[in-house]
C-alpha cells in the first residue's frame, strides 16, 4: 500500500521542475483567463504554447507523432500539479478526446495533420456533441451528415458547445444513418470551426463562462476529416476513456479555495467572535475538510487503478463526490461569510474576491455537465455492482 | 503509488474470511447477543491459534510483529461477520496501552499469554461526566504507602465481566487542558472491591458500570508516568478509532453485498427492482460512501505504518465512517423493505453494532473539532 503519487526521484523532480514553472509563469490575468474563459486570451494561448514547447503536452504520446513518450504516470503528476496551481489544463478536448482518438482509429494523413500541432500546444479543439434534443441521450441528436461526393455536407444545430469561440477545430458528432441502429447512426468529424456556413451564437451562463449554440447550414466537410470509419462514431465516442483522466483532479482544484477560506475564517470576526472560536464554524469546516480528504482519497484510488491499467467505475464516482462536494463546499462557505458571500468581485467590501459568489454560481453544472450525477449513479450500479439494466 | 494490499495482506484477509465464515456466522452472533459471556473459548481458542491476538504484538513478545495495516484487514473481516467476544478490546485496547505505556516488565509480564489467548483485558475509561475528555475524569486514584487505591465509576466499559486485567484512566493530579494529572494502573479483575453491572445496550454488546471501591494497585501495575497517562492513552485512542473503523468498513462491505445480491433476485411490478433507477442510485451511493470509508481508513493506517503524524487522518476517518456507515445502513434497509426490518433478517445486528460503533472512541462532531483544531492551527490543508 503507498499513497504517494510519486515515488521516485525522476518524478519528484519533474513535480518540482512544473511546480517551478508554473509559479513563475501564472499570473493573475493568467488565472482569470483560466477560470472564467478556458484559454480565451492572447496570453492564455501564448501560455498553452510555452507548454507545448516543453513537450509536456505530448507526456505519453508516440515521438513519431511529436510525443514525448513516457509513462502516464508523468502526465498524472502534470496535471495534479495545474491542478494545485489553479491553471487551466490547455487543450483539453485535443488531448484527451481529440487526440487519442485520431491516434488509435483515424487515418495516417489525419494524424500527421492533428497530432503534432496538439503536441504543439498550437491548435484548441471544441466539443461538438450536445443539442437540444440530445443531452445524456446523446444518440438523439439530429444533426445530419450526408455523403455528396468528396464532401459530407452537415446540417443542424450544437447546444452549450463551450469551446468553439476560441476553438480551432470542432470535434463534432453527427447522424450519418440516422435510420439505422442506434449505436452505428453517428460519425465523428474535424471539422474547421470557421467554415463557411458555421454560424456561432453566444449563451451566458449562470457562472459567467460563456458557451455556444453552434448552427451548420449546408458546411461541406472534405471525407478527409472523417474520422475512422463512418458510423463508428459512438463507439468511438465510448472510447474516449481517457477523457476520464480529466475529471481525476477534481478535488485537488478544490484545495486552494478551501485553503483561502481556511485564512479568512483565521482572520475574520463576526458578532463578537473570531470565526475561527465559533463552534459552529469549526465544525462546518470540519466537515468540509473531512469531505475534501475522503475525496483525495478517492481520486488516489481511481488513479492508482488508472496506472495499473483496469479503472472502471472509479472515475465516474471521482467526478460524482467532487462536484457535489464542490457545491456543498460554496454553500457552506457562503454559510460561513453570511452577508459577504453575495458580494461579487467588483463590489466594496467583497473577501476573497468574489470567488466564493462565483464558484456557488458556476458549480451549478457541475453536476450536470460531463455527465449527470444520475446517469453516473446508473452507471456506478451497473458497473461497481452489476445490477441489472432490465 | 499502489494502492491495494500486499500479497501477504490478502493472505490474512483470505483465512480471517475463512474462519469466520465458518464459526462466525449470524446465527452465532444472536446467540452470544443472548449469552452471559458473550463469546466461546473454543472460538478464542481458534483466534489465538491463528495469532491473530499477537498479530501487531512485537515478536520479542512472541507476537508476529506485524503493521498496523495488517491489523486493519483483520478487523474489516471481523467486522464483516461482526464477531462478538472481547478481541477488541484486549488486542487493540490492551495491546496497544501496553505497547504506548508499559515498561519492559509490564510487556514481558502480559503480552506473551495475551498472544497466547490466555489473557483478556480491557480499557475502563469513561465516566458519567466524561466521555473520551480526560479533563473531566474524576476517578481517583490515591497513594497508599507506594501503592495507590483506585475510587469511582467507570462506565462503557467492554467486556469488563470477562476481562483479566482493567486498565484504568485515574485521576491522581490536579488536571488542566492537556489532560495532565491523570494515569493509568492495570488493575487486576479479580482483585477486591470491583463490581460490575451489566449495560444494556442497543446492539447487545457486553458494555458494563464498573465500581471501584477501594481498589488496592501495586505500584508496579502504574502505566507509564505518573500524571502522564493522557498522551499514550490519547495515541491508543486515535488507533481504536481507526481500527473500530476498520470494522466499519466490514460490516458496510457485508450490507452492501446482501443489498446488491437482494436487489437481482426481487421482483417487483414485473421487474427486478435492481434495474429500478431509485434503487440503483441508493446501491450507488452506498457503494460510494463505502469505498469513502474505506480509502480514508488505510490511508489513515498506512500513514500510522509509515510513521507519519496520522492524528488527523485518523479523525478525519472516524467522523466519515461515523456518517457514511450510518446511510449505508439505512439505504440497506430503504432497499431491503419490510423484511430488512425483522429481527430474523441480518440488517438489524448491523443497523444495531453501527450505533455502538459511531459512539464508539469519538463521535462526529468530537473528531471535527479535532480536525477543526489542526487545519486551524497549521492554517493549512
Amino acid at each position: 500500500m503507498n499513497f504517494n503519487l510519486t515515488t521516485t526521484p525522476e518524478e519528484e523532480a519533474f513535480r518540482r521542475e512544473v511546480s517551478d514553472f508554473l509559479k513563475a509563469e501564472l499570473n493573475e490575468e493568467l488565472r482569470r483567463q483560466h477560470a472564467l474563459d478556458k484559454g480565451l486570451g492572447p496570453e492564455a494561448r501564448a501560455f498553452n504554447r510555452k507548454i507545448g514547447q516543453k513537450g509536456w503536452l505530448g507526456l505519453g504520446w508516440p515521438e513519431e507523432y511529436g510525443g514525448s513518450g513516457g509513462s502516464l504516470i508523468y502526465e498524472v503528476i502534470l496535471i495534479q500539479e495545474f491542478a494545485r496551481h489553479e491553471a487551466h489544463i490547455p487543450n483539453e478536448i485535443a488531448r484527451y478526446m481529440a487526440g487519442p482518438t485520431i491516434l488509435h482509429f483515424g487515418s495516417e494523413e489525419m494524424k500527421k495533420e492533428f497530432l503534432p500541432k496538439i503536441v504543439a500546444g498550437e491548435i484548441e479543439f471544441g466539443l461538438g456533441y450536445t443539442e437540444p434534443p440530445a443531452g445524456s441521450d446523446l444518440v438523439a441528436m439530429q444533426m445530419r451528415a450526408v455523403e455528396e461526393g468528396d464532401y459530407f455536407v452537415i446540417d443542424g444545430q450544437k447546444t452549450f458547445n463551450t469551446e468553439s469561440h476560441y476553438a480551432d477545430y470542432h470535434w463534432l458528432a453527427a447522424k450519418t444513418n440516422p435510420k439505422g441502429p442506434r449505436h452505428e447512426s453517428i460519425s465523428l468529424f474535424v471539422v474547421d470551426q470557421r467554415a463557411p456556413g458555421i454560424d456561432i451564437r453566444p449563451l451566458e451562463t449562470l457562472g459567467g463562462e460563456r458557451t455556444n449554440e453552434v448552427y451548420y447550414d449546408n458546411v461541406k466537410v472534405p471525407k478527409s476529416r472523417l474520422v475512422g470509419e463512418k458510423n463508428k462514431g459512438f463507439f468511438y465516442m465510448v472510447n474516449a476513456l481517457n477523457y476520464e483522466r480529466l475529471a481525476l483532479f477534481q478535488m485537488e482544484r478544490l484545495f486552494p479555495t478551501l485553503n483561502r477560506l481556511i485564512q479568512y475564517i483565521k482572520e475574520t470576526r463576526r458578532n463578537g467572535v473570531l470565526l475561527a472560536d465559533d463552534p459552529v464554524v469549526r465544525n462546518k469546516l470540519a466537515q468540509l475538510v473531512v469531505e475534501a480528504e475522503v475525496g483525495k482519497c478517492l481520486e488516489y484510488k481511481a488513479l492508482s487503478m488508472l496506472l495499473d491499467g483496469r479503472i472502471d467505475y472509479e472515475a465516474g464516482v471521482v467526478k460524482l463526490f467532487g462536484s457535489e462536494l464542490r457545491q456543498r463546499l460554496c454553500y457552506k462557505a457562503m454559510e460561513i461569510l453570511g452577508q459577504f458571500g453575495l458580494l461579487e468581485e467588483d463590489s466594496p467590501w467583497v473577501p476573497l474576491k468574489g470567488e466564493i459568489a462565483r464558484l456557488c454560481r458556476a458549480s451549478v453544472v457541475d453536476t450536470i455537465g460531463g455527465g449527470t450525477s444520475e446517469i453516473i449513479r446508473n452507471i456506478t450500479a451497473m458497473r461497481g455492482l452489476r445490477l441489472p439494466r432490465k | 503509488m499502489d494502492i491495494k494490499f500486499s500479497e501477504e495482506q490478502e493472505m490474512i484477509r483470505h483465512s480471517a474470511r475463512g474462519f469466520l465464515t465458518k464459526n462466525c456466522p449470524s446465527s452465532f452472533v444472536r446467540e452470544m447477543v443472548q449469552d452471559e459471556k458473550g463469546f466461546t473459548a473454543e472460538l478464542w481458542k481458534g483466534m489465538a491459534e491463528l495469532g491473530w491476538m499477537g498479530l501487531i504484538i512485537p515478536e520479542e513478545n512472541e507476537g508476529s510483529g506485524l503493521g498496523f495495516l495488517d491489523l486493519i484487514v483483520l478487523l474489516e473481516e471481523m467486522g464483516r461477520t461482526l464477531l462478538p467476544g472481547p478481541f477488541f478490546s484486549t488486542a487493540v485496547l490492551g495491546g496497544f496501552t501496553l505497547l504506548e505505556a508499559g515498561n519492559e516488565a509490564q510487556k514481558k509480564k502480559f503480552l506473551p499469554p495475551m498472544v497466547r489467548g490466555d489473557l483478556i483485558m480491557t480499557l475502563a475509561l469513561n465516566e458519567a461526566e466524561s466521555l473520551y475528555d480526560p479533563g473531566s475524569i474524576t476517578v481517583a486514584a490515591k497513594k497508599d504507602g507506594e501503592n495507590y487505591v483506585i475510587q469511582g465509576t467507570k462506565l462503557f466499559v467492554p467486556d469488563a465481566h470477562v476481562a483479566d486485567w482493567i486498565i484504568c484512566a485515574a485521576r491522581t493530579g490536579p488536571g488542566g487542558d492537556s489532560g495532565e494529572g491523570i494515569s493509568l494502573f492495570l488493575v487486576d479483575g479479580r482483585a477486591p472491591g470491583i463490581s460490575r453491572k451489566p449495560l444494556n445496550t442497543i446492539a447487545g454488546d457486553k458494555q458494563f458500570e464498573v465500581v471501584f471501591n477501594q481498589v488496592g494497585v501495586p505500584k508496579e501495575n502504574l502505566l507509564g508516568a505518573l500524571h502522564q497517562g493522557w498522551p499514550p492513552l490519547k495515541k491508543v485512542l486515535q488507533k481504536a478509532a481507526v481500527a473500530k473503523c476498520a470494522e466499519m468498513v466490514g460490516g458496510g462491505q457485508q450490507v452492501l453485498e446482501l443489498t446488491a445480491a437482494y436487489v437481482k433476485e426481487r421482483e417487483q411490478f414485473g421487474q427486478l427492482i435492481g434495474s429500478f433507477q431509485a434503487i440503483q442510485h441508493h446501491c450507488a451511493n452506498m457503494l460510494v460512501d463505502l469505498d469513502g470509508c474505506r480509502w480514508v481508513t488505510y490511508k489513515a493506517a498506512w500513514m500510522l505504518d509509515q510513521g507519519l503524524p496520522f492524528e488527523t487522518e485518523a479523525s478525519i476517518a472516524k467522523a466519515w465512517c461515523n456518517e457514511a456507515y450510518r446511510r449505508v445502513v439505512a439505504l440497506g434497509h430503504q432497499v431491503f423493505g419490510g423484511i430488512g426490518y425483522m429481527e430474523e433478517h441480518d440488517l438489524p445486528l448491523y443497523f444495531r453494532r453501527a450505533r455502538v460503533a459511531e459512539a464508539a472512541f469519538g463521535d462526529v462532531d468530537y473528531h471535527r473539532e479535532i480536525v477543526a483544531e489542526q487545519v486551524l492551527s497549521h492554517g493549512v490543508f
